[in-house]
């Protein structure tokens, strides 16, 4: 942790307080062995925004959730006003002045704004016409343009956003975290944000402000603090810092160069082309998504979340559903196909691996071979109504010892296995229904480092066999060191397209991001 | 690395024994045996072989029911029209006797009207996508409805000479009641289809995780309207044995709380609600730890307010056991990432 990168001076905008209102000290939190953030020493003074920037997965929403009591740390300490804290539930840290307003938002959609500024601190019998003076009062104070009358479904979202800052204020909020809160705003809106935030800054409330978008970040922030797997990098005044340098702190690691080594790139002569996507649409999320993907390649596909990759990938596998109407084409070698369910993409070849693996990837109560089996008797080839024991160790024993599973956990319960196992029978058990086109979603979120090695290289070796292959991951050294192609999607889009020589991490950052 | 001979059976191994953490099954079926010696050692005609064979003969309807519960439980769903359609279809079938018609094609059309029930409450959980818990809730008041239409009477009676349609639920083989050998074959059927077939493992992976069966290629729809077609199927069995025994159908069960004590003889045994977890074998041990415990309370006299309250009381200690051997939490949700 390099120390002499903590200025201890607060560049506040009031300037005065020399204590800080929020102090992290050592801060780690575990999930099963692995962690999340670690050593992690963090401040805040009051009348300061403090920007939190880094991957996905760096540890900021973990740090906050931390802060805002929606977790407690494994160890480390935490202080408000110089006194030691120990939050239970988002409750006590509510009452200790800390609030988060999330990227979704947390209100109550058929409540009316001003039953929702006050949600939480009724009292027994509140008249709707004092409710709404009180809420009309404060909005105004805050040069909110929202009708407390209103319910929260029919507001839009900057509005939404308002009254979430206003229930903050409401609650005497001292700290106030937001988790990307521009991620949805018009840049109008966003102006009006910026505006608002300065304006909280100069009555003194100290904010916490999480983003992807950098250039916001060093906008609007008077310190900047720079996470990177769960440890912390720099925190430095937004004035000292640039663009390249907080991607620099971002990106660079060392581990990265050992694990994620670039793979021998052979030039792949391009075959067939068996996966076109035209124009494809899905509400707000996927807009005009074209590209297309060809057999004995792995098309890397970066983005931010809330981007569409997730999102055209389960459109592709049927998972989803396109807009009916110029929801565009999808043709699987020339043949325009549309799915209602997954099933028929899985007849068809594709095969789409999970970034949430505990969510929809295996059963979890259910042993390794059971998982691969079932991935085999879900086809329409490998189903038979009997089963049939041989059949199951004959698979299972392939797909261990091809995936390098750790045979000594095969009698174990899948919820058992460490993450790297886990992810591994999730591959096999798709793996299993022999894909022609296989969608990899965060191939390796949650997996253990000497396991990432073994999945890039079945995701090569699945190239190498003739298999389109798309590989989604929000982590960019992954993406370059498996892709042959790379394309990064923005705001539902399509809106770079890399080779492999040519592409660095700067280039689909900077796409990525604006 | 070719690990042959040691795989665990085609079934999860629920039976694998631990002290630190046992199952559910293996917790009821303790408690099973311990009252079972406190009632025989105290109670005078408790531990006779007839009373033995009375005790199980009275579980056995809700043994047959609950083998049904227990599958779409098991998938995660509900079926709370089981009772309705049992009484329903045989009270119809019943009055159609008494018309005169065969007794061979009223059974069939009780058949047939048990299946269509079965379809339909299959066809809008799975496809019309209404939550199981009221679709079923509201078959079960359309049943009645119905039922009562075609058949106005609370207790309808079987025709007096018919000793086939009597033989399940009224004959004896080799001196044990012919409703204990239809329960244990349905158990077995149940068990064989549940742990040897491909749509067994379906039904658990549907349980365990909906969703990442249908990611997995597992048509589901179909699979749902299996399942409630079973119920129904078992329903109609049930209701075989209930007019051998009885000599009757009563409408006034749809309106009762049998179909509870059919939910209680499932979750007690350990087929959890949150899906994908038990067996057959905990339909069995609920079902003989609620017969244990009713006919003990008969032999004591206990009245019936009484025996409710144990009821509610065991099917809430069996809900806060099931929660205690399932937490389910943020800590435990991200074990392994």
């Amino acid at each position: 942790m390099n120390d002499t990168a903590i200025l201890s001076e607060p560049a506040a905008g009031t300037g005065q307080a020399r204590e800080p209102v929020l102090k992290v000290v050592n801060g780690a939190k575990v999930y099963g062995g692995v962690h999340a953030i670690e050593g992690v020493s963090f401040d805040l003074y009051p009348g300061e925004v403090h920007a939190l920037v880094g991957e996905n997965g760096a540890g900021k929403s973990t740090l906050c959730k931390a802060i805002a009591g929606a977790i407690r740390l494994t160890s480390g300490e935490m202080f408000v006003d110089g006194k030691r804290v120990d939050f239970e539930q988002p409750r006590d840290a509510l009452s200790a002045g800390i609030c988060m307003v999330y990227q979704e938002t947390s209100l109550v959609p058929t409540m009316t704004a001003a039953q929702n500024i006050e949600l939480g601190n009724e009292k027994l019998l509140t008249r709707f016409r004092t409710l709404n003076i009180q809420a009309q009062q404060l909005l105004q104070s805050l040069n909110f343009h929202v009708d407390p009358a209103t319910p929260v479904a029919l507001l839009g979202t900057a509005k939404k956003q308002m009254v979430e800052i206003a229930r903050a204020i409401y609650n005497k909020a001292r700290i106030i975290i937001f988790d990307e809160p521009t991620a949805s705003l018009t840049p109008e809106e966003i102006v009006h944000f910026f505006h608002l935030v300065r304006d909280l800054r100069a009555r003194g409330v100290a904010i916490i402000y999480i983003s992807h978008a950098l250039e916001e970040s060093l906008q609007i922030a008077d310190r900047i603090t720079v996470l990177r797997d769960g440890r912390l990098v720099i925190t430095a005044p937004a004035k000292t810092l640039t663009r390249d340098a907080l991607v620099q702190n971002m990106v660079g690691r060392q581990v990265a160069q050992a694990v994620y080594g670039r793979s021998a790139s052979k030039t792949h002569e391009r075959r067939e082309k068996v996966l076109t996507v035209e124009n494809v649409t899905m509400g707000m999320v996927v807009k005009n998504m074209s590209f297309s993907v060809y057999a004995g390649e792995v098309v890397g596909v970066a983005g931010l979340i809330g981007s569409g990759r997730t999102e055209i990938a389960k459109i592709i596998f049927g998972a989803l559903k396109r807009n009916l109407v110029n929801g565009g084409t999808i043709r699987l070698r020339g043949k325009p196909i549309r799915y209602r369910v997954p099933r028929q993409a899985i007849d068809d070849g594709i095969a789409y691996i999970t970034e949430d693996r505990k969510a929809n990837g295996f059963f979890e109560t259910m042993i390794v071979d059971d998982n691969v089996y079932i991935g085999s008797l879900a086809t329409r080839a490998g189903f038979s109504f009997l089963l049939s024991r041989a059949r199951r160790s004959k698979l299972a024993n392939y797909w261990v010892e091809r995936l390098k599973i750790n045979a000594l956990q095969r009698k174990a319960r899948i919820v058992e296995l460490s993450g790297g196992n886990q992810q591994k029978v999730v591959l096999a058990k798709s793996l299993v229904q022999e894909p022609t086109i296989i969608i990899f979603d965060e191939p390796t979120r949650g997996v253990d480092v000497g396991t990432i090695p073994h999945i890039h290289a079945e995701i090569r070796r699945l190239a190498d066999e003739g298999k389109a292959v798309v590989v989604i991951s929000s982590y960019l050294p992954e993406i370059l060191a498996v892709s042959d192609r790379i394309l990064v999607a923005r705001t539902g889009r399509i809106v770079a397209e890399f080779d492999a020589a040519e592409a660095t991490q700067d280039k689909i950052l900077y796409a990525a991001v604006h | 690395m070719a690990v042959e001979s040691p795989l665990a059976p085609a079934s999860t191994p629920r039976f694998r024994f631990s002290l630190t953490k046992p199952t559910q099954e293996q917790i009821v079926l303790l408690i099973t045996i311990a009252l079972v010696i406190v009632f025989g050692l105290t109670l005078n005609g408790f531990a006779t072989l007839s009373n033995l064979l009375n005790l199980l003969r009275s579980i056995s309807i809700l043994g047959i029911l609950g083998l049904g519960m227990g599958l779409i439980v098991i998938s995660r769903g509900i079926d709370l029209s089981e009772v309705a359609i049992m009484a329903g279809s045989w009270s119809i079938a019943l009055i159609e006797m008494q018309h005169g018609m065969p007794i061979g094609w009223a059974c069939m059309i009780a058949l047939g009207l048990a299946v269509t029930i079965g379809v339909v409450n299959g066809v809008m959980v799975a496809f019309v996508e209404a939550p199981a818990l009221f679709v079923t809730l509201a078959a079960g008041f359309v049943i009645y409805g119905l039922a009562f239409w075609f058949a106005p009477a609370w207790v309808v009676y079987a025709p007096k000479d018919a000793p086939a349609l009597m033989f399940l639920g009224a004959g004896r083989l080799f001196g044990v009641p012919v409703p204990i050998f239809v329960f244990a074959v349905a158990a077995l059927i149940i068990h064989l289809f549940l742990s040897r077939t491909s749509i067994g493992r379906f039904i658990y992976a549907q349980g365990d995780n909906p969703e990442a069966a249908r990611l997995s290629g597992i048509a589901l729809r179909p699979l749902m309207v299996l399942e409630h077609v079973i119920v129904a199927l078992l329903a109609w069995i049930a209701g075989l044995v209930w007019i051998g025994t009885t000599g009757s159908m009563q409408m006034a069960i749809t309106q009762g709380t049998m179909i509870f004590d059919v939910v209680l003889v499932v979750v007690i045994g350990g087929i959890s609600l949150v899906g994908g977890r038990g067996g057959v074998f905990s339909v069995v041990v609920g079902c003989v730890l609620i017969g244990t415990l009713l006919n003990a309370f008969t032999i004591m006299d206990v009245n019936s307010e009484v025996q409710n309250i144990i009821k509610g009381i065991v099917l809430l200690a069996a809900i806060v056991l099931d929660n205690f051997l399932h937490p389910r939490d943020e800590e435990t949700a991200r074990q392994g990432d």
